[in-house]
């Protein structure tokens, strides 16, 4: 308490001298700020309102896409929405610096990673309450990431990550049968590297920077056979038997070297590219992928399939989602409005034209995209995704993040022969899980 | 009157640099101390003073230790190399074997990589080291290794490779503040040095040297302190990893308060930096006054 | 013999320019091919040189988009005011640590060789909210002074160091002769010290143009932006622009460039030297 009020009265202090300061030094040239930056109306003026909505998907869409659809819920409410898009990256900085700050935008782009700590920080608004004072009806979604029981992020657009084949390499590599299993995807990864040695059978980014890889290539092996590496909300890693298996899996896939080089600094990104260059036959990855692929290597012919699965597993398939989600800052000053934004987005019409922009699968049960102009593997892609559960069990933990880069690290170090077993190594992580949980 | 006056005279020649700098340096480095001794700032609402814990729980981080090694090396060879590299394309750049034409092009060339922002540096030699990049296949061809080398995925070679990067980065503010530094030494010291019979060697170590020191002295401490806290150029090539082999008190740093969102331990990370580099500003403006 | 040892130095001469010329150019020259080639051949093996499919589309891509144009704009109105204030300001402070002593002289000047040294990523949180309540949130004012705070100890330190390089009695001549000490800094100092000036403000240009992460963080709006925060819009979450970004790195160095050919001149020898020592 007592260092805050000190620093505020720092503040204060300093905001005269710079006053003063920043007049004499800049002259005018700071003062264009506010909703000048459409064409100079000002926003705030008469009856409506402007939203800010801050968010990466304008980036990933069809330019101009993301505009249009705004557009259409100001011609229906009067309620202005600002567009402030940006990379993944730089979203999640401004966001979480403006989190710190109070200059988040008035509704966000939520990644299901960040959720848990923009919630417990309070700078993202209770959704729970909000849909109440509207009496929405929350039944429509298809989930909601929730944090200590009231719902913070509602997914707007998912996308699943089943697996990718290159049939090109396969082909001439001899494999006839896709795998189902995962000794048929070691069988199918040795007839690979028979047939040319410097094609590697997968890839796993595992670069400590953005450390993704181990939720959406790693941790894919464990969710569709099944397994779990959450008991209660808990991390269940240490004594994890599927997981232990699963480990050593991905060991055996290093140790007979069918794994692109340069594992330990790839990023996704890095690995989408070794598969469009034809280095790498199976490749987990995003079905939003698609279209960068196909403009990359417009010859390359390839194939989804679900991850393969341990032996003898017979029950449904987990498939990794990634979503879109979206929150309301607890900063914004016209929560009602922002709801109304949220809801628009999210009814069935808009939700399915998003998700066919986006090539992803729509956050609303009831929407019905019209996937009849998308490419035919896409949908060859929904129908696996449908085939099996969507999971991610990332979403909503804490310091998600964190999580993936301490595993990550507890792994390349098994893999690299410093621990002597996978249980050593899940036990390691445990250890390095726990604190954030409690 | 006057006297009064003549007391007042720095000060009014470094006032506007005094406001600039309190507000908008000072403020937030005392904030920062300040979050340094609380628990868990900007996350909790009401954070408790809790003292020298942070400290005591970063100190005694065994990943922080790494870092710190891996700081102690990463820093001393980039400044070593970025001297010796940076002296010798100036001497170069200097000498009268060269027309001016020749040195003009060169000048350009030399420093190049001076004008490229760290993410871009980032970028390019990620391109470059990759494994299926450019350069393990002209080292691979010119048979001076026999297999791809995995550059910054390999524990043992990564902490290098990131710090010839920087090496490259960083040279070429030498080269520059050298070749300007030689400009100011008159020609007359040189030629009463040939007089006497001295060599290249000799005119190098007597003359050019010392009379560069001033200069030179204040181009290792400011690129200490800078090479201390380079954070894009490895967060955007390893992340500080595998596992631990590039990790700097700087990714440390970023990765208590952007990833698990330890904000207070951040702080107290930097603190201890701004420690360090504090003690080396004394020692520098003590060489100052010595120098006098 | 003095001619068969002239020809010895520069034969080492050449071969230690051409080793640099590899060490210094060959980054740079991967960048500029790879900004010529489709986004799909950047990652070849084995690699290719000049691409089959050669073209310009990566630049067109660039100089067609009004908003990175922007960018190219902003960049330079900023980059040129904290250049201009930087030095200004800088010459002001490095003329009292070099020519005066007084109380403080010490402590100031030890703080502001530490204060470079906190990470500047740790002071974006408590620097953000300063910012903001100083209503300077999303302004060209936030960026300016931002970059002023950054360079001016680096300006200040050599500045001192190139003023303590020159003889004190070259300025006291002038206030003798019943000149003021502001002409005395102006016209005596500042002259002889063109190339360090040159030098601190090429830096600072640079500094300025390059910054990324204030950038990112003090600004929010796209017509706001800078070069480098451009260069990163082309990095989507999951594909990267690769080419793109390589044309627009290319781009992005063409000013600082022009400025170093500029300049040079302020480097050649002889200019300035005789005249400043003894």
């Amino acid at each position: 308490m007592k260092f805050k009020t000190v620093a505020k009265k720092m503040l204060s202090a300093a905001v005269v001298g710079a006053m003063v300061l920043s007049l004499a030094a800049c002259g005018g040239s700071g003062d264009s700020d506010g909703g000048s930056s459409d064409g100079g109306d000002s926003g705030d003026s008469g009856d409506g309102v402007t939203l800010e909505f801050q968010q990466w998907w304008g980036v990933e869409l069809p330019d101009g896409a993301l505009a249009d659809i705004c557009q259409k819920f100001t011609d229906d409410t009067g309620i202005k929405i600002d567009l402030l898009s940006n990379p993944y990256a730089d979203t999640k900085t401004q966001i979480a610096s403006g989190a710190a700050s109070g200059t988040m935008a008035d509704v966000v782009g939520l990644d299901g990673s960040w959720v848990y700590d923009f919630a417990k920080q309070g700078s993202i608004a209770n959704l729970t309450e909000l849909m109440g004072n509207a009496s929405y009806d929350d039944s429509q979604l298809s989930s909601q990431i929730q944090f200590e029981g009231n719902t913070y992020m509602i997914p707007v657009v998912n996308f699943a990550y089943p697996m990718y084949a290159n049939m090109d390499i396969l082909e001439k590599a001899g494999v006839k049968e896709l795998p189902k299993t995962r000794d048929e995807f070691l069988a199918a990864c040795e007839a690979v590297k028979k047939y040319d040695d410097s094609i590697a059978g997968w890839a796993i980014p595992l670069s400590t920077e953005s450390p993704s890889g181990i939720q959406n290539q790693f941790m894919t092996w464990l969710w569709a056979s099944g397994g779990s590496m959450l008991k209660d909300g808990k991390p269940n890693l240490e004594g994890n038997k599927e997981l232990e298996e699963t480990v050593d899996f991905v060991k055996e896939l290093f140790d007979k070297e069918y794994i692109a080089a340069g594992a330990n600094s790839m990023k996704e990104p890095d690995m989408v590219e070794e598969f469009t260059n034809g280095r790498v036959a199976f490749m987990t990855d995003g079905v939003s992928h698609l279209t960068t692929i196909k403009e990359g290597a417009p010859d390359l012919k390839f194939d989804y399939i679900t991850v393969p699965t341990v032996e003898g597993f017979s029950g449904t398939s987990g498939m990794d989602v990634a979503n879109w989600g979206i929150g309301i800052a607890e900063n914004c000053e016209h929560k009602e409005e922002a709801w109304k934004f949220v809801e628009y987005l999210m009814s069935p019409e808009v939700n399915a034209e998003l998700a066919v922009l986006a090539n992803a699968f729509p956050g609303n049960s009831k929407a019905e995209p019209d996937y009849s102009s998308s490419d035919e593997l896409f949908v060859k892609a929904y129908e696996l995704f449908q085939g099996c559960e969507a999971i991610n069990e990332f979403t909503g933990a804490p310091t998600s993040e964190d999580l993936m880069r301490s595993f990550g690290e507890e792994l390349q170090l098994y893999l690299d022969g410093d621990t002597k077993s996978a249980a050593d190594m899940l036990k390691a992580a445990q250890e390095r899980w726990t604190p954030a949980f409690e | 009157m006057t006297k009064g006056k003549k007391l007042l005279t720095p000060y009014i020649y470094l006032l506007p640099t005094i406001i600039l700098m309190c507000i908008l340096l000072i403020i937030p480095i005392v904030m920062v101390i300040g979050y340094s001794f609380y628990d868990n700032v900007i996350i909790n609402k009401n954070p408790v003073f809790v003292g020298l814990e942070n400290y005591t729980t970063v100190l005694s981080d065994p990943v922080f230790l790494v870092a710190i090694r891996n700081t102690l090396f990463f820093v001393i060879i980039s400044i070593i190399a970025h001297f010796l590299i940076g002296m010798l394309f100036a001497m170069l750049l200097n000498t009268r074997y060269l027309n001016v034409m020749t040195k003009g092009i060169f000048r350009v060339i030399y420093a190049l990589p001076w004008m490229f922002t760290a993410s871009v540096i980032a970028i390019v030699w990620r391109m470059m080291l990759n494994p299926n990049g450019v350069l393990n296949y002209l080292m691979t061809n010119m048979g001076i290794i026999s297999e791809k080398i995995e550059w910054l995925a390999s524990r043992d070679v990564a902490l290098s490779a990131v710090t010839v990067i920087n090496i490259w980065s960083g040279y070429p503010f030498y080269m520059i503040s050298i070749l300007a530094g030689l400009q100011g030494i008159s020609t007359d010291l040189y030629e009463a040095s040939a007089l006497d019979g001295a060599n290249a060697v000799q005119t190098f170590f007597r003359i050019t040297i010392p009379q560069l020191k001033p200069i030179l002295v204040s181009l290792l401490m400011l690129d200490f302190v800078w090479t201390l806290q380079q954070f894009a150029l490895i967060w955007m090539t390893t992340g500080g990893g595998p596992v631990n082999a590039t990790e700097t008190i700087s990714t440390y740093i970023y990765k208590q308060g952007f990833s698990k969102y330890q904000y207070s331990m951040a702080s107290a990370g930097a603190v201890i930096l701004l420690i360090v580099c504090t003690i080396i500003g004394i020692f520098y403006v003590r060489q100052q006054k010595a120098g006098d | 013999m003095i001619g068969k040892k002239k020809v010895w130095v520069q034969v080492v001469i050449i071969i230690l320019l051409i080793i640099g010329t590899i060490w210094a150019g060959f980054p740079i020259l991967w960048m500029i091919l790879n900004s010529f080639k489709p986004n799909s051949e950047i990652f070849a093996w084995p690699p290719t040189w000049i691409s089959e499919n050669f073209s310009l589309d990566a630049y067109k891509a660039i100089f067609t988009n009004p908003e990175q144009v922007r960018f190219f704009i902003n960049s330079y109105a900023i980059s040129a005011i904290v250049v201009t204030l930087t030095l200004i300001i800088g010459i002001l402070a490095a003329y009292a640590f070099s020519r005066f002593n007084f109380p403080g002289k010490g402590v100031i000047n030890t703080i502001i060789v530490a204060v470079q040294a906190v990470p500047p990523i740790t002071l974006l949180i408590p620097y953000m909210s300063l910012i903001v309540s100083l209503k300077l949130f999303n302004t060209f004012g936030a960026l300016i002074l931002t970059y002023m705070v950054f360079t001016l100890p680096y300006a200040i330190l050599m500045l001192t160091g190139y003023f303590n390089t020159l003889p004190k009695d070259l300025d006291e001549a002038v206030m003798i002769d019943g000149g003021s000490r502001f002409k005395a800094l102006w016209s005596v100092l500042v002259p002889p010290s063109i190339p360090g000036l040159v030098s601190v403000g090429m830096y600072t240009f640079m500094q300025a143009w390059n910054e990324y992460l204030f950038a990112l963080a003090l600004t929010k709006t796209n017509d706001m932006r800078t070069v480098p925060v451009g260069i990163n819009l082309l990095m989507g979450q999951h594909a990267y622009e690769w080419n793109q970004m390589m044309a627009m790195s290319v781009l992005g160095s063409l000013p600082i460039l022009f400025l170093f050919l500029f300049f040079q001149k302020y480097f050649i020898a002889g200019m300035t030297a005789g005249s400043v020592k003894n």
